[in-house]
């Protein structure tokens, strides 16, 4: 060992310029890459010429460490790209190891793998083999192959220089990778960036004169959760708030499909149900299987007050009246992407809420589930209470209340903080139109009091229609509605009954029809109700109002007029009912 | 419903009366869809008209697409309130022409 020693101090004191600046040479090469193949070819040829050996090669192990590939050789044969298992010939044991191995003559060495000579036509006579290895994690080794001076056999000393160079190089190797991943990191960061710009554009950017606002924080570079808001052109307002699951890339993705989805799609469906119910199906035809949204989306009337949601799946958004009571509208239909289930082709179910100067509030669980300052949840109770606290500002500063309690409490996000909410103003009413002192979602039509004051029974034919009209009319006069209202009951009936006539009994004029209205203190109740077979209602869903064509425009006029229209659930003994409701002011 | 049909200044001016239900839509698009066929300007008068239904609205939206397929006005004239009340919860009353009386309309 001590010869060994005294002849690398010898050969480094003649050479030791000539090594310093190798290895400097070779830090500089991998430093500065933007190709590490072409530094490592560097390092394998300045190191088989500083050691002098014929030939050389650099193995590095794969990925799953299964195998070494040649990624840069030295010498006559070019074996770039051959590749062994982990553990085969001296390269293997030498990386299987993580020590250096010399053979100074192969032909009394069973380890020799003669595999690649067989390939290359390369004849090896003395073998050096050193692991690239930093801090006991090896990555690869460099074999020289037949001293190129002297009797062609490598000694000891070569092999201490061989090892130096190697760690050398393997510490220089392992930095270049890194850089090259910290580079792919920051270019996967610029994307993800780039991917959260396009994400913001898809919010609205203000609330200009609007009694509504929203503001969205991501817990991560892009969100999962989305709001928006727009007013059509005759002053309604329509919004959504939506959660995808999960985070990430693939959350947002789904945000952009959703939030496009609806805001093409809301300008055309104007029932919020329809909406949700329309979206959900184009979600489940194509979503990612176990990825799905919670959404709520509605139509807010500023001139009335009244605001009509559909929630699907979605945490209870809160309504608050002016008093200050709260009432949390629960979700009515599973969230979207789940289940594409016909009947809600018809529409998610519908909640009518009138606001009558309270205010509506929508957050995702990243804001009832943030933590506050003290590091407990908010929790709906922390919401309610801020927005007590803060009741007489303006929405924006209550919302911005909610969400700072929780982005500026110090503690991480743990999800993305999304909040909307609507102020209802009683000062934007029209002076002229009277107010519907509604009831909102209070179960209407199921009253227990309520009283049947007119009905008729008939066969279902056209010519029938006419009656139909006038004796609604004489109903609907006696409960002190107004000659336009009643116009519009007139016009709901004989839809429905129209509905009947041809698709309930397919144009039959002998089956039965039966019209009953009811009242009770709030509401005229209508019935039409027949024998015939049970009518699907997706079947008989209203057109999309861009849709101008013959057809299909009863169920909508219906909708329109009335506060609610629905089928009953089928009884046992047959026919389908159809109840509407209309409110009495 | 009664409807009538007359030619004035190279139009066809066609009016109902009464009520366009289901029982009488298919005589009114009978009607329209005649008068859409003589490759006239088509001028409906709809200021008789007491109720108008969707299957009436649905023959003056299927007339109104024949007309424009083939390059002839057909505007609605003197709506009536009722009749106009349905257009408009219909959303089609940005769709069709709609004209205040048959001066302005044969002007249109």
């Amino acid at each position: 060992m001590d010869d060994q020693l005294n002849d690398i101090v010898t050969r480094e004191t003649e050479t030791t310029k000539d090594i310093l600046t190798l290895l400097a040479d070779m830090g500089q090469t991998f430093a500065a890459t933007q190709d590490i193949e072409a530094s490592l070819q560097y390092a394998v040829e300045h190191i088989a010429k500083y050691v002098g050996a014929e030939a050389g090669s650099l193995f590095m192990l794969d990925d799953d460490e299964t195998h070494l590939y040649c990624h840069a050789c030295y010498g006559d044969v070019d074996i770039v790209g051959v590749e062994i298992g982990a553990d085969q010939g001296i390269v293997g044991h030498c990386v299987q190891n993580i020590a250096t191995e010399i053979v100074r003559d192969v032909t009394n060495d069973t380890r020799f793998h003669q595999g690649v000579d067989d390939e290359s036509g390369f004849v090896t006579r003395s073998i050096l083999c050193a692991p690239l290895s930093v801090k006991g994690n090896c990555i690869g080794a460099i074999e020289l192959i037949n001293k190129s001076s002297g009797d062609g056999l490598f000694d000891t000393s070569d092999l201490t220089l061989l090892s130096t160079l190697a760690s050398s190089a393997a510490l220089a190797i392992v930095n270049a990778r890194m850089a090259e991943k910290l580079v792919e990191q920051e270019r996967v960061a610029r994307e993800l960036e780039l991917a959260a710009e396009i994400q913001r554009s898809l919010l609205p950017s203000g609330n200009e004169g609007l009694p509504v606002w929203g503001s969205n924080i991501p817990a991560r570079t892009v969100s999962g959760d989305f709001f928006d808001y727009f007013e059509l052109e005759d002053g309604r307002i329509v919004f959504n708030l939506g959660d995808v699951s999960g985070k990430g890339m693939n959350a947002a993705l789904l945000m952009a499909k959703t939030s496009s989805l609806f805001r093409c799609l809301s300008k055309t469906i104007e029932h919020p149900g329809r909406l949700l119910g329309r979206i959900n199906t184009e979600i489940c035809e194509t979503s990612t299987r176990g990825m799905f949204v919670t959404m709520v989306g509605g139509i807010f009337d500023p001139t009335t007050g009244r605001l009509r949601i559909a929630n699907a799946g979605h945490e209870p958004p809160l309504v608050r009246d002016v008093q200050g009571n709260y009432r949390a509208i629960a979700a009515e239909a599973p969230p979207l992407g789940i289940v594409d289930d016909f009947s809600w082709e018809n529409g998610f179910p519908v909640t009518t809420i009138d606001l009558d100067g309270g205010a509506f509030y929508l957050f995702t669980d990243g804001v009832t589930e943030g933590y506050v300052e003290d590091g407990v949840e908010l929790g709906v109770d922390g919401v309610q209470k801020i927005i007590d606290e803060s009741s007489t500002e303006s929405i924006n500063l209550q919302l911005e209340r909610i969400v700072a309690s929780v982005f500026g409490s110090g503690i991480a996000l743990r999800d993305d903080l999304t909040v909307l909410g609507i102020a209802d103003d009683l000062l934007k009413r029209p002076v002229s139109e009277d107010n519907d002192p509604t009831v909102g979602e209070k179960a209407v039509g199921d009253a227990s009091h309520r009283q049947q004051f007119a009905s008729l029974t008939t066969n279902s034919s056209p010519e029938r229609l006419r009656m139909i009209r006038s004796m609604v009319t004489d109903g609907a006069k006696s409960l002190g509605f107004s000659n336009e209202v009643i116009q519009d009951l007139i016009l709901a009936v004989d839809e429905a009954c129209q509905n009947v006539i041809r698709y309930a009994y397919g144009g039959k004029h002998d089956g039965t029809m039966e019209i009953v209205l009811f009242s009770d203190e709030d509401n005229l109740i209508i019935e039409v109700r027949d024998q015939a077979p049970h009518v699907d209602p997706a079947t008989i869903k209203p057109r999309d109002l861009d849709d101008v064509r013959p057809g299909g425009l009863g169920t909508h006029l219906m909708n329109q007029v009335m506060n609610s229209v629905e089928y009953l659930p089928l009884s046992e003994e047959g026919g389908n009912i159809l109840r509407m409701i209309k409110i009495i002011s | 419903m009664k409807s009538e049909t007359r030619e004035e200044s190279g139009a066809l001016i066609i009016s109902f009366e009464g009520d366009i239900d289901l029982q009488s839509s298919p005589e009114a698009r009978k009607a329209l869809l005649e008068a859409v066929g003589k490759g006239m300007a088509v001028l409906v008068d709809l200021s008789a008209v007491d109720y108008i239904d969707s299957s009436g609205v649905a023959s003056l939206v299927e007339s109104f697409q024949k007309a424009k397929t083939e390059h002839h006005k057909f505007i609605l004239v003197s709506v009536s309130d009722s009749a106009r009340r349905v257009l408009e919860l219909a959303r089609l009353d940005k769709v069709f022409t709609i004209c205040g009386s048959i001066s302005d309309a044969l002007e249109a």
